[in-house]
């Protein structure tokens, strides 16, 4: 019962994630390379979820034979962690830089206002 | 100039920082309650209008005041420093930030202003929590406890930390480094004070609560947000 709700869950985020970019390729606010970026990520997590047994059979394939699931799943654990890590201190970044030019806007404009009119 | 170690009886004017984020219902009645001199100093109301979608600039304008326009809202943090660097370009010698909700009393700004020339000290803090009458008790809680986190993020401990009732001398701003742009300002204005070694004094005011005031005034989700953001600037300094 878990696994399909769960399945059924990544499909609902998938469509979400989809359809938010394809509006926002629709509205030229999303380049064509990054659409096709996430329907390709997305498609790929849709496929992991619908069958847990490609994640097996990668890791049988591979060197690592022996690793065991939970250790992938915890490398990506961590490597998600990281991305929003990342995320996260680039939108810090971007909202100061944005604080700061409103702010000197805001002094400037009325500086001008100020200045007697020729 | 004055403050640290400077004579305070040349301090000449008084610039009043007040940020404001769609007022328009009142911010007219507190600007007309701002004294226009406190002994012999010129004072000046500058409004920082945060992105209000109200007309809160033009009626701030009307009442006499200077204002400044954020075109977007970004929170009071990023207004009240907006309005203290204004102070600083109008060369005041001292500077008062007040809220704009009417929850701060302009007859008070006397009593601050008299505090910090003859202390003299370099900051003085408007507690409520010296004055509590009238306030609610679930304030008075989320206070004390934003103290308690103020003082693990900053070390220093203050009766009322989250007050938005503030005098300053010009050399003590000078010296403050600030860029919260949320209600955390309050809380890195104490680290400042701690930082710089800065004499202050918190002396009671009142706070004058309204149906209005209750309604603008912090929520409980800002102090979740209050405490978030002090505790990412406790992690991001480790």
């Amino acid at each position: 019962m878990f696994l399909i709700v769960a399945k059924v869950f990544s499909i609902l985020l998938a469509a979400i994630a989809i359809s938010k970019s394809y509006v926002d390729l629709r509205a030229r606010v999303e380049s064509l390379q990054m659409f096709i970026f996430w329907v390709f990520t997305w498609t790929m997590i849709v496929l992991v979820a619908l069958f847990p047994a490609i994640v097996d059979f990668l890791i049988a394939s591979s060197r690592y034979g022996q690793t065991g699931l939970g250790t992938v799943f915890g490398m990506g654990l961590v490597f998600l962690f990281f991305i929003v890590y990342r995320v996260y201190v680039k939108m810090e970044r971007v909202e100061q830089k944005l604080t700061k030019t409103i702010q000197e806007l805001a002094l400037k404009d009325r500086q001008n206002e100020s200045r007697p009119r020729s | 100039m004055i403050g640290v170690n400077q004579p305070v009886a040349v301090a000449e004017k008084i610039v009043v920082v007040l940020p404001a984020y769609n007022e328009a219902s009142v911010i007219g009645d507190v600007l007309c309650r701002i004294p226009p001199r406190i002994h012999d100093m010129s004072v000046t109301a500058v409004v920082i209008d945060d992105g209000s979608s109200d007309n809160t600039a033009e009626i701030a304008r009307q009442n006499g005041a200077l204002v400044f326009r954020h075109i977007t809202n970004l929170g009071v943090g990023a207004a009240t420093i907006t309005g203290l660097r204004a102070a600083q370009h109008l060369n005041a010698d001292v500077i008062v930030t007040m809220d704009s909700d009417g929850q701060h009393d302009p007859d008070e700004i006397q009593s601050l202003v008299r505090c910090l020339i003859e202390g003299p000290f370099d900051v003085v803090i408007g507690s409520r929590i010296l004055s509590p009458q009238g306030m609610p008790f679930t304030r008075i809680t989320a206070n004390l406890l934003l103290n308690a986190v103020t003082f693990v993020v900053y070390r220093k401990i203050v009766s009322d930390s989250q007050s938005g009732f503030k005098a300053f001398s010009r050399s003590a701003l000078s010296r403050m480094k600030l860029n919260a742009s949320g209600y955390e300002i309050c809380s890195e204005i104490i680290g400042e004070l701690y930082r710089n070694d800065l004499r202050y004094k918190s002396l009671p005011v009142k706070a004058v609560y309204t149906t209005y005031s209750h309604a603008k005034g912090q929520h409980f989700l800002n102090g979740v947000n209050i405490i978030l953001g002090l505790l990412m600037r406790l992690m991001r300094r480790v």
